[in-house]
């Protein structure tokens, strides 16, 4: 189990290497990346997240035991980051290994639901208003004198 | 005026507090992050408690509407339950994690 909330980036390799495990056949990672949505005042550049700490890890371990207890997954992670998060960026890690597919998937489901549900985490939004384009400098010609 | 209530009105029971805690729709709603608020000796209950809250800063009062709260770390299930001076009570606006 790996609750987790982070100021750091997040590792999809890192999350699989967590689950890896000889008797787990079945592994599935979800990562959830910042988006580029437009907004009034432009476009998305960053979320900034914010979590109350201890018990939204109380909360994330709670639920990492309940996927265990319902779906049978052996290992489970679930890291959320914090701070600001950039366009592209991942935000958010779950992931679950089980003896079969259809459990890690049923089980990585459940977990990123019950997360944006349940998990005190909130995020604001950081756009960025299109600039308008800049004025040509005008150029002066010498004039002839002669 | 009510909004002053914060730092004005003196606790009933002096000196003894409890730390609000606000996050997200609800910090933005009353302009802090955190605040001291008064409480009696036995406690209050988190209904009376959201009451004074409500009357104190009416702007919070819809963002109360659908939020959850903790105590100490702890989740509030019941709104008879008492809070007591010294503790941490939060206000959890809808989660948007993820």
């Amino acid at each position: 189990m790996s609750a987790r909330l982070s100021l750091r980036p997040l590792s999809v390799a890192a999350a699989y290497r967590e689950l890896a495990d000889p008797n787990l056949g079945g592994i599935v990672v979800f990562a959830g990346r910042v988006r580029s949505d437009p907004t009034p005042a432009g476009p998305v550049v960053a979320l900034l997240y914010e979590a109350h700490r201890a018990p939204a890890l109380q909360v994330l371990s709670d639920l990492e035991h309940e996927v265990q207890r319902r779906f049978g997954a052996g290992r489970t992670v679930a890291w959320h980051r914090v701070g600001r998060v950039r366009v592209g960026e991942v935000a958010v890690i779950v992931g679950a290994a089980c003896g079969h597919r259809d459990q890690a998937f049923a089980a990585t489901r459940f977990l990123i639901d019950r997360l944006k549900r349940n998990v005190p985490v909130w995020k604001e939004v950081r756009a960025r208003r299109a600039r308008p384009p800049r004025p040509r400098p005008t150029r002066r010609r010498a004039r002839s004198t002669g | 005026m009510a909004a002053t209530r914060t730092r004005r009105t003196p606790a009933p029971g002096a000196g003894l507090r409890l730390r609000i805690l606000l996050f997200a729709a609800a910090r933005t709603a009353v302009g802090t992050r955190s605040f001291e608020w008064p409480v009696p000796a036995q406690g209050t209950t988190v209904r009376e408690l959201l009451a004074q809250l409500s009357e104190a800063h009416p702007s919070l009062s819809p963002v109360l509407a659908h939020s959850r709260f903790f105590r100490d770390g702890r989740a509030v299930t019941r709104r008879d339950e008492r809070v007591k001076p010294g503790e941490e009570f939060a206000v959890h606006p809808p989660y948007g994690g993820g």
